[in-house]
């Protein structure tokens, strides 16, 4: 009598809620979802190709445009990676900056994700408090490279300059806030009945699925596993700091809202300590005018925002530009476990597990 | 309060007196719906630490230049600078009405006109039955033509089944979003007309099972007879049933305007625009028009039930206050617009401050908790009843 037929329904890529140009073609019954496929790559650039015809110097401009909400960190990425392929070692003052501004590019990416998460469940406040402060932090690089959003804060070899006058006053009136501030979001969340049911049990992973998937970051420590590579492989400044590595065993949407939260407060301890610890000394180790590599490959990987941020380096002999390029782009990886997340839940969980996995399609598209 | 003594009129006389009052209404819900889309940007705004609309678009030079220099000079004053973006309202309505009507190429042409009217007019028919006070306002000078020397009352009509007339109306409104969301031919608005239509029916259970509670306490349906009642004539007990009722009233009144948490036939992240992302311009507007006056029809109705009405206090409070106080021992206008701008002030509040249900969730509000919880309520309301 009645036709009972599944509804596909693409959901982006032009969204509210999928975070760019995500496009997730859905299949629903009712408001169920039997099958979830995203397709990626409306914001393909070339990225990785583009990197093998710039110089080493100029490919660090390419790794701001990834994942641009943490460009800090994909700077760090690239500067260690290269350093790492031309065997550098970077002053110990340079590296305690590199690790200060990263770790407030980790708040200021939480912060963006605490928002838009919150938006897509439908408090809409959090979105404005949480960016009230990540103005701050923009301030912050503003004053230390000019740029706010693509920073390219760092040089291979350490900094362009040392950090300029003015810049550690403001730094500590952000960190005499900012405890203050995650009360406040906290307040508004966390013990709220209706983000808790919006929340709990929803789009979980288990900790095998994660390792299975490649999925790293907050959503694997959400899921009970301890990794990270700040303490599991220290790089810049983390082996002298002083912080935990939270962890919850939910493995669903409200797990990772707090390990995040939890995140940003341990990034203000470790923001904390380099002011507090941050040596004297020479800023930028002494390098040719024309960076040449040898014949060498790394990979070298950092804990950025949203999971292991791995970058692929192969130098050719004489090379003044990477032979090869690649990256391990966490958003990206994290991205395949959507369907896992979803599939047999309702409409709106998928816009809960978008926000959760925190993606940039920046990144994942590269 | 004053007896009503009929008073002899000719059939033209009460036409003209009925055109008299439904313009005053209409002016009053013209004036206050864009006022209240004024309040929610503003009041959103200072929750969520910015300013809220400072200035209309436009720039610098012919009218909207000289009106954004004016608020600009008004940003220097500690007060008046609040009231900076209020043309935004007229700006907003002129968009509405100039903009380019689109249809989508499949819609049903029909009903895709027929659902913003099946939604406006029902919620501004409620307000035939409203009470916005239970007596004579004032008299029309002897010089007016044909309705000079009457007295103005503060209602329309003074029907003995008010209550069920505007519960009625009410729940046409849910045929415009089911038909509009159908007629769109698109999938968004699909989604957001069923989701609408699962919600309001299942949640016009437990709003009516509320307002039963009064009902019973008063023993009639008539709004203006309930109103002064509940004020003035109950016994001390009835503050419990009055009190629960209120807040699943308030409750489901939220659900059944589609408005935060409970909006999810317009969830803006997950469904775009709901049922009305297919439509423009003032067809809209009046979809807009409608959930905004029925915001002030489930206001009114919370207040007229719950919170005392024309009089001070709420809850049947008011008996306690003895008649020699006064003022504040009559009805008075005041006090019923007040009290709706408050609950109007409260829906903007829980706006900017709560997350949105799931689907299954609201549901399962609706018929686990509101549904025994109003029953309760009920049984409460008849005892009390019972007893005095």
């Amino acid at each position: 009598m009645f036709k009972n037929e599944e509804m596909e329904i693409n959901l982006g890529p032009q969204h509210p809620s999928t975070h760019g140009v995500l496009r997730v073609k859905l299949r629903l019954d009712g408001e169920t979802i039997k099958h979830c496929y995203p397709v990626i790559g409306y914001l393909h650039r070339g990225v990785e190709k583009i990197c093998e015809n710039k110089t080493f110097f100029q490919g660090q401009v390419w790794t701001d445009r990834m994942d641009y909400v943490a460009a800090v960190s994909n700077n760090l990425g690239w500067a260690e990676a290269v350093e790492k392929l031309m065997g550098i070692s970077v002053p110990r003052r340079a590296r305690y900056v590199r690790t200060l501004l990263t770790e407030l590019n980790r708040i200021s990416s939480h912060l963006l994700w605490l928002g838009t998460h919150a938006m897509d469940i439908g408090a809409m406040t959090v979105f404005l408090y949480a960016f009230r402060e990540r103005e701050e932090i923009l301030d912050i690089f503003e004053a230390f490279c000019g740029a706010r959003l693509t920073t390219t804060a760092f040089r291979i070899g350490g900094l362009r300059d040392d950090i300029p006058p003015g810049f550690e006053a403001k730094v500590r009136a952000f960190q005499d806030r900012f405890l203050a501030c995650v009360d406040e979001y906290e307040e508004l969340l966390t013990e709220n009945r209706i983000w808790k049911k919006r929340t709990v049990g929803v789009a979980p992973i288990s900790a095998e699925d994660c390792i299975a998937m490649g999925v790293t970051g907050p959503v694997l420590r959400a899921a009970g596993v301890a990794y990270d590579i700040r303490k599991a492989f220290p790089y810049a400044a983390y082996s002298e700091m002083q912080f935990d590595v939270p962890t919850r065993m939910e493995a669903d949407t409200y797990a990772r809202y707090q390990v995040r939260l939890e995140e940003m407060k341990q990034s203000h301890r470790i923001v904390q300590q380099c002011m507090d610890g941050l040596p004297e000394g020479a800023v930028m180790a002494k390098l040719p005018k024309i960076l040449k590599s040898e014949v060498n490959e790394v990979y070298h990987a950092i804990e950025a925002p949203k999971g292991e941020l791995g970058y692929y380096l192969v130098g050719e002999k004489g090379g003044v530009n990477p032979y090869r390029f690649h990256v391990r782009g966490p958003s990206f990886v994290n991205l395949q476990a959507l369907p896992m997340m979803t599939e047999g839940k309702l409409l709106a969980d998928v816009i809960a597990a978008i926000g959760t996995l925190d993606v940039v399609l920046g990144e994942v598209d590269r | 309060m004053m007896q009503m003594t009929p008073i002899p009129m000719t059939i033209v006389q009460t036409l003209v007196m009925a055109l008299i009052q439904i313009i005053a209404i209409l002016a009053f819900i013209f004036v206050l719906v864009p006022m209240l889309t004024f309040a929610e940007r503003k009041v959103i705004g200072y929750v969520q630490v910015r300013l809220g609309a400072t200035r209309i678009a436009g720039g610098n030079r012919g009218l909207t230049g000289a009106v954004n220099k004016l608020m600009w000079w008004m940003g220097h004053f500690p007060v008046i600078s609040f009231f900076r973006g209020l043309p935004i309202f007229m700006a907003d309505g002129l968009k509405l009405v100039t903009k380019e009507d689109i249809m989508p190429a499949k819609a049903d042409k029909f009903v895709f006109w027929l659902a913003p009217i099946l939604c406006m007019v029902p919620a501004f028919a409620v307000f035939a039955a409203v009470t916005f006070y239970p007596g004579v306002l004032g008299v029309f000078p002897a010089w007016f033509p044909i309705v000079g020397g009457l007295p103005v009352t503060g209602y329309m009509t003074d029907i003995n089944v008010g209550l069920l007339y505007i519960l009625g109306l009410a729940s046409v409104g849910v045929y415009g979003i089911v038909l509009g969301a159908w007629a769109s031919n698109s999938k968004y608005p699909l989604l957001g007309g069923l989701r609408s239509a699962a919600q309001v029916i299942s949640y016009e259970v437990p709003l009516t099972l509320s307002l039963l509670a009064p009902v019973i306490l008063t023993g009639s349906l008539n709004f203006r007879t309930m109103s002064v009642d509940l004020a003035t004539k109950m016994t001390p007990w009835a503050i419990i049933p009055l009190f629960i009722g209120f807040f699943a009233y308030l409750t489901c009144g939220f659900a059944e305007t589609n408005r935060v948490p409970f909006d999810l036939a317009e969830a803006e992240s997950e469904l775009v625009s709901g049922f009305h992302t297919e439509y423009t311009g003032m067809k809209f507007g009046w979809f807009f028009l409608s959930e905004y006056t029925n915001m002030i029809v489930v206001s009114a109705l919370a207040t007229a039930f719950f919170l005392g009405g024309h009089y001070l206090l709420p809850f049947g409070l008011q008996q306690f206050v003895p008649a020699s106080a006064g003022w504040i021992a009559q009805p008075h206008l005041i006090f019923f617009i007040g009290k709706i701008g408050f609950l109007l002030f409260v829906f903007l509040w829980v706006r900017a401050t709560l997350p949105r249900y799931r689907y299954d969730q609201l549901m399962s509000v609706g018929w686990k908790y509101f549904i025994p919880l109003t029953l309760v309520n009920l049984f409460i309301a008849g005892l009390v009843r019972f007893m005095a």
